[in-house]
């Protein structure tokens, strides 16, 4: 519980409040915004691999699974409309920010092992689900200029609360078996 | 609910409940199941799963019509029942999966990787019977073709397999009781044809277990192949030790008898698994 609720604070301020912070200065242009969702999609990839590497459990391991066949076909898909646009991802301050962040948890996550490895790993993943669509909604898909890519970050929106309910049902049932 | 039994068919053995398909169940089970040539749904209701949607999100149906789920969708889906009678396993991007309607009922059902997908199956009758592998099943034709899939074969061969070892245990003791030789004679003959063909039925529902892939009721599915993999072993051992009385000219001992007689209360328990799948709890 408290280690969910320092990710959710980490990846909340990593994602939010860069954003935040700009927007009242700078909005994310439709190539950052694109750049962030990359990267969100990478981050989410890369540590399911992760999971599927440590963890010997199969919950952990069908939701790990589920997480890289659902972002990579979403990354097919923000790649292909962004080729369609013409929009090429811009790095910006919050997609590095969340590359930092994302290290710095993988290299917590190689640090452990056993249930303490799926219990911080399904922790995490309820904080970065949430922080995502706080993010989504608060800041990337009111700031994109293109109807389309509006449009394609609305249309992930029921997709991440999938992957939040998910993942907060793994959490419960990983707290179940400790 | 019925549907829920195609995934059982990909199970191996025992299904003694084939005593029951025998006695009744099993004709409308294989009409249900039958595999046939691919064929256009064009009576079957569609369901669309797309941008994590099901859609419609109800759907009504008679006993006997077809639902197909047709994934447009760029993710994998699952179509799972709230009470667990159904499971259609993964649904990948442009694949469909159909269930047919075989019981009067209201199901919820939703996506297993994305929880917050859910829906409505509602049939005038009590249970739906899912296809297995996306064959189609017949509307209810009583046209005999030859068995040619693991769904045909292995309940075929369930019927085979339940009758001989109660008939054999059956013999045995009416022998003891009339004191009839020629009754213990039958039951050891009857005993080595179930010991010879046992191991046929199992290969068969595990080649349907195999033929259907993923999204079988979990533990009815592992408890049914496992169970009807050590049944193979019983069946065997049980032949071999009656080969062996009926060697010495002895009457079968009562722990024979016994053991025979637990090897029918498994065949049973057996059968009701392979019920449950094939037409739910």
């Amino acid at each position: 519980m408290k280690s969910m609720f320092i990710a959710a604070l980490t990846i909340g301020s990593l994602l939010l409040g860069p954003v935040a912070e700009k927007a009242s200065a700078q909005a994310p242009s439709d190539p950052q915004i694109a750049g962030i969702v990359q990267t969100a999609n990478q981050i989410d990839i890369d540590q399911a691999r992760l999971a599927l590497k440590k963890s010997t459990n199969s919950q952990v391991k069908e939701f790990a699974n589920q997480m890289i066949s659902d972002h990579t076909a979403l990354q097919k898909s923000v790649d292909d409309l962004a080729k369609k646009l013409g929009v090429t991802a811009e790095p910006s301050d919050t997609s590095k920010q969340l590359k930092q962040q994302a290290t710095d948890e993988s290299k917590k996550l190689r640090g452990l092992s056993g249930k303490a490895f799926d219990q911080e790993y399904a922790a995490h993943e309820v904080a970065f689900h949430q922080a995502v669509i706080d993010a989504a909604s608060q800041t990337l898909i009111p700031n994109a200029q293109n109807a389309e890519l509006k449009s394609a970050l609305q249309g992930a929106a029921p997709l991440l609360q999938g992957h939040l309910q998910h993942a907060q049902q793994l959490e419960q049932s990983l707290k179940g078996g400790s | 609910m019925g549907c829920v039994d195609m995934h059982d068919t990909r199970k191996p053995l025992l299904r003694v409940g084939l005593l029951l398909y025998v006695l009744g169940g099993f004709p409308s089970c294989q009409i249900l199941f039958a595999a046939q040539p691919r064929q256009p749904d064009a009576d079957a209701a569609i369901v669309v799963i797309k941008q994590l949607h099901f859609e419609p999100n109800q759907v009504d149906v008679k006993l006997g019509d077809r639902v197909k789920w047709e994934n447009q969708d760029i993710f994998t889906h699952t179509v799972t029942a709230e009470d667990g009678s159904f499971d259609s396993g993964p649904i990948a991007p442009g694949e469909s999966w159909t269930l047919t309607a075989t019981h009067k009922g209201r199901i919820a059902y939703h996506c297993r990787p994305h929880p917050n997908m859910s829906a409505e199956l509602i049939a005038d009758g009590s249970g739906f019977s899912a296809n297995a592998a996306g064959a189609q099943g017949t509307a209810g034709t009583l046209k005999w073709r030859p068995p040619t899939g693991p769904e045909q074969i292995h309940p075929i061969l369930v019927n085979f397999t339940a009758a001989l070892l109660p008939l054999s245990f059956l013999s045995d003791l009416l022998g003891r009781m009339l004191k009839r030789k020629t009754l213990h004679h039958a039951a050891f003959w009857i005993i080595v044809y179930a010991a010879c063909i046992t191991p046929f039925t199992a290969a068969a529902g595990w080649w349907w277990k195999h033929a259907a892939g993923a999204g079988l009721p979990a533990k009815l599915i592992t408890v049914h192949q496992w169970l009807g993999t050590a049944a193979v072993l019983i069946f065997i051992s049980l032949g071999v030790w009656r080969w062996r009385i009926h060697k010495q000219d002895l009457i079968p001992p009562l722990s024979y008898l016994v053991s025979a007689l637990a090897g029918v209360l498994a065949l049973v328990y057996q059968g009701s698994l392979g019920g449950a799948m094939v037409f739910g709890r």
